[in-house]
């Protein structure tokens, strides 16, 4: 059962809570909860497909949600008719009444409620004037330039003096002169009447310009939100500093010391280390305006991170464009690409003073410097596929589901073959194995020779609908609920807790399991964005995670332990279980590296 | 008026087309309809009056343009909810739903005829039911609307699903957050929207039943002043071998349905204009 938590506050326009929305089983609208304020322009930002339409038609109330509630100035209106929910609502394309003229077409709602005519008249012509239209009452839509065709749509949509307007994509269909005059137009009338608004874009051009408030979804998830500029020098996930702007993405290495590429110390922002004590691999976020270029490595005013060669140069205006190969040597970083590593390059932007102080040509090499590194505070760096022999490891790499994860969160895959009567070179990143018999053993091995996550796949596993999430321990928690959230962002699949209360146990002591349960739901959708759902489940571990597992395909675990030896024997039937399902085992010693601050709570 | 290119095309053969144009049009539709209107010019004047004023021939008119009517009428509705429902559900069968409403089309119209008369005749599946309540469908004017009913539902149909096809389902949504009922939304919204298409259904079907023949009089019963219609009179008078009384009823047919058809054309190229529909 989930538990409910309505922390809506008054002053709130919108608020939406745990909002899902399927078609055929699949979430395209996933978990969602936002709040946005009076008065708010909020931008809602994502790729097509990402759910942020459907989404806004269930605010308007012409989609209908599986789960959720949504609420508009306090008022509940998840079972409220569209017509009766007080919203103005414009369209990418236009949605006109051809039939009628402009003046009937911004009259429309009016006539509906029965306006006197005398009325109606003033509210058009006040309303024309509002969107620059003075004297085309009488025109027909068809007479009109796209352009002025939307802005008779946001007259029309503002006739009835909605609560709340809702735009989507409402610029998708014009060219870019009159994209950005009717962008400006729209966001006076909006700063003028004060009325709070939601607009669906998937251009970050247009949600810098437009917004107080952004919110970043992809697939069916509200990823991140927050001011602009924010997210923007401060994303926390991978799709957002990929997807707000240009980004380079940089494997680094994070420890008690600071952050370092290969053997290259870096300063960088980053917040506080995700496992305190030891080394561990970390993602960068390197921004192309933020790369300085020089001849050599002293010249650098900053942190020096690698040597390359200049391959691509275009000239785009304000702007140069430039494209760097890094250069293969062990101090150098490493990058990550959406596709092949090997191919990655870095993209590098400089203004004109830039480019006048050092004149670049294809071929030239350089040396790079980052001004300014963000560390995203996601616990998956990296994949690295295990098997004992390197066509087993390179097969496994082949995974449908470990390709797939890679690919969405834009990292690599590296392969390592591994020999049980050998002490391992450290393992960085997500160790993957093949599932079946030798798994236990295998994940054993791998812990104890210092790998902190193992995902254990499978053969043919697909995409997950579903991941439960469990811990044996509440020291694992934190780290459990952060990895669980960084893979969560990055498939369409719908995140339960899965409590467990031992059978037997009297039942006064339920309580603290109940209240365990409500303490994780909150600390993942406070410090992870992360919306979950919570089971209680009353028995024995293994056999509640098995019958959860079993109760649909396309089921995965994310399973937080402390104990080795004693997670071994706990799951040993769970892992060898054939054909199985996808588990990606989070280890954290309690021992070792902790800070007191983990174990609290 | 300009005749001639209105502006240059990449494909050449204006002239050519024209006159493919004309030519077709000449030999197929106004050689026959000049030679007919020449063969009641053949009689003389009085003649021609007394024949296509005489009172069986004015009682076939109104049957005939008023059956028609009436089945166009009655289409427009129906064939209106029939596309609606093809359109806008799914529903298992809807393909094949979707293959029967062309078979009016296929089907000798003889044939559908003969199986009317037989579904609604007084111990028919149907009739024996409509019986009872005093209403008899065969070999009265209800049964040849029902024919022509059947001849004509295609043409609305096959004209209004496209046009139902292409209302952008964002209108309707745009209305309903405004704050319109799904009454006021269809009303005026959706009507006004397909209404084009909906006359085009309407003219067609009209057309097609003011000229339908062969499912009528099985059904009919072609009682002189009660169930003939014109197209019968017309053969009637040519087994009499009165080629030029037949010719003049044939004369006010073209007459009545080129009007007819005319005024529709004319109220449809009214509404496109004020529609704008110049996307």
């Amino acid at each position: 059962m989930a538990a409910r938590f309505s922390a809506t506050r008054p002053s709130m326009s919108i608020a939406l809570d745990q909002v899902t929305k399927r078609y055929q089983d699949q979430p395209v609208v996933n978990d969602v909860s936002i709040e946005v304020g009076e008065g708010e322009f909020f931008v809602l930002l994502g790729p097509s497909g990402s759910g942020k339409s459907t989404l806004l038609r269930a605010i308007a109330g012409l989609t209908g949600i599986d789960h959720g509630r949504i609420s508009l100035h306090g008022r509940d209106v998840t079972h409220v008719r569209a017509r009766d929910r007080g919203v103005g609502l414009v369209f990418q394309n236009y949605a006109l009444f051809r039939h009628m003229t402009v003046a009937d077409n911004i009259e429309f709602a009016l006539r509906v409620r029965r306006m006197k005519r005398a009325e109606r008249v003033a509210r058009r012509k006040e309303l024309l004037k509002l969107v620059a239209l003075e004297g085309l009452d009488e025109r027909m839509p068809g007479q009109l330039s796209g352009g002025q065709q939307q802005r008779v749509a946001v007259a029309r949509a503002l006739a009835h003096k909605p609560q709340v307007l809702l735009l989507d994509e409402p610029f998708g269909a014009l060219d870019a002169k009159i994209r950005e005059e009717l962008r400006r137009t729209i966001r006076a009338v909006q700063r003028e009447l004060g009325i709070t608004t939601v607009l669906v874009t998937h251009d970050q051009e247009e949600a810098f310009a437009l917004a107080d408030t952004i919110g970043v979804m992809n697939h069916g998830r509200l990823l991140e939100v927050g001011h602009p500029h924010d997210l923007y020098a401060q994303p926390a996930t991978r799709f957002v500093a990929t997807f707000l702007g240009a980004a380079n993405l940089l494997l680094a290495r994070q420890s008690a010391e600071g952050i370092r590429f290969g053997a290259t110390p870096v300063t960088a922002e980053a917040s506080e280390p995700m496992y305190a004590g030891r080394e561990h691999e970390v993602v960068a976020v390197l921004r192309p305006e933020e790369v300085e270029l020089a001849e050599t490595r002293e010249q650098l005013s900053s942190n020096f991170i690698a040597r390359g060669a200049v391959e691509e140069i275009a000239f785009t205006g304000a702007l140069e464009r430039l494209r760097v190969r890094l250069l293969d040597e062990p101090c150098a970083a490493q990058l990550l690409g959406s596709g092949n590593a090997a191919e990655a390059r870095v993209e590098v932007t400089r203004t004109q003073p830039e480019r006048r102080e050092l004149p670049l040509r294809a071929g030239t090499q350089v040396a790079l410097g980052a001004r300014r590194l963000h560390v995203l505070p996601t616990p998956i760096s990296s994949f690295l596929a295990c098997a004992p022999t390197e066509a087993e490891a390179e097969e496994l790499a082949r995974e449908p589901l470990l390709e797939g994860l890679s690919t969405r969160m834009k990292t690599r895959v590296g392969l390592r073959v591994i020999d049980v009567e050998e002490t391992p070179a450290p393992f960085a990143g997500v160790a993957a194995i093949a599932g079946g018999d030798n798994a236990v053993a295998t994940v054993e091995w791998l812990l104890r020779h210092g790998a902190a996550e193992v995902l254990v796949l499978p053969r043919n596993a697909s995409s997950p609908s579903r991941v439960y999430i469990h811990w044996s321990d509440e020291a694992v928690r934190r780290a459990t609920l952060a990895v669980s959230a960084s893979l969560l962002r990055h498939v369409t699949a719908e995140a339960v807790y899965l409590g467990i209360v031992p059978e037997g146990s009297p039942v006064a002591g339920r309580a603290a399991p109940m209240r365990k349960l409500l303490d994780a739901r909150v600390e993942a959708q406070q410090r992870h964005g992360l919306e979950m759902r919570t089971e209680l489940a009353i028995g024995e571990a293994v056999t509640e995670i098995t019958r959860n597992l079993s109760t649909g395909s396309a089921q995965m675990l994310v399973l937080g332990i402390t104990d080795i030896t004693q997670a071994a024997n706990a799951y040993r039937s769970l892992l060898a279980a054939q054909p199985g399902w996808p588990v990606l085992i989070v280890f954290r010693q309690p021992h070792v590296g902790l800070r007191a601050a983990e174990y609290a709570a | 008026m300009k005749v001639g290119q209105r502006e240059p095309n990449v494909i050449p053969g204006f002239g050519i087309t024209l006159g493919f144009t004309t030519f077709f049009l000449c030999v197929i539709v106004l050689i026959p309809l000049a030679a007919l209107v020449l063969k009641a010019g053949g009689m003389d004047f009085s003649r021609f009056i007394e024949v296509i004023t005489s009172p069986r021939a004015l009682a076939s008119y109104r049957l005939s343009f008023g059956a028609a009517m009436v089945a166009a009428g009655v289409n427009m509705v129906f064939g209106f909810a029939l596309a609606w429902t093809l359109v806008r559900y799914d529903f298992p069968g809807r393909q094949f739903v979707d293959a029967i409403i062309d078979m009016p089309f296929a089907l000798p119209t003889a044939v559908s005829g003969i199986a009317l008369t037989a579904v609604f005749a007084g111990n028919g599946w149907i009739g024996q039911y409509l019986e009872p309540l005093g209403i008899k469908v065969t070999y009265t004017w209800i049964g040849i609307t029902v024919a022509l009913t059947l001849i004509g539902m295609p043409f609305v149909v096959r004209t209004v699903q496209p046009a139902l096809q292409e209302v952008q389902r964002d209108l309707e949504d745009a209305a309903e957050t405004l704050g319109a009922g799904r009454f006021y939304v269809f009303r005026r919204i959706i009507v006004p929207t397909v209404l084009p298409a909906l006359l085009t259904g309407f003219t067609l079907a009209f057309a097609r039943a003011v000229g339908e023949y062969g499912s009528v009089i099985f059904i009919a019963g072609n009682m002189p002043m009660k169930t003939e219609i014109t197209p019968l009179l017309i053969f009637i008078k040519l087994e009499e071998f009165d080629y030029a009384g037949a010719a003049a009823l044939g004369c006010v047919m073209l007459a009545i349905s080129f009007v007819m058809l005319l005024a529709i054309n004319l109220l449809q190229v009214w509404g496109r204009k004020r529609m704008m529909v110049s996307r």
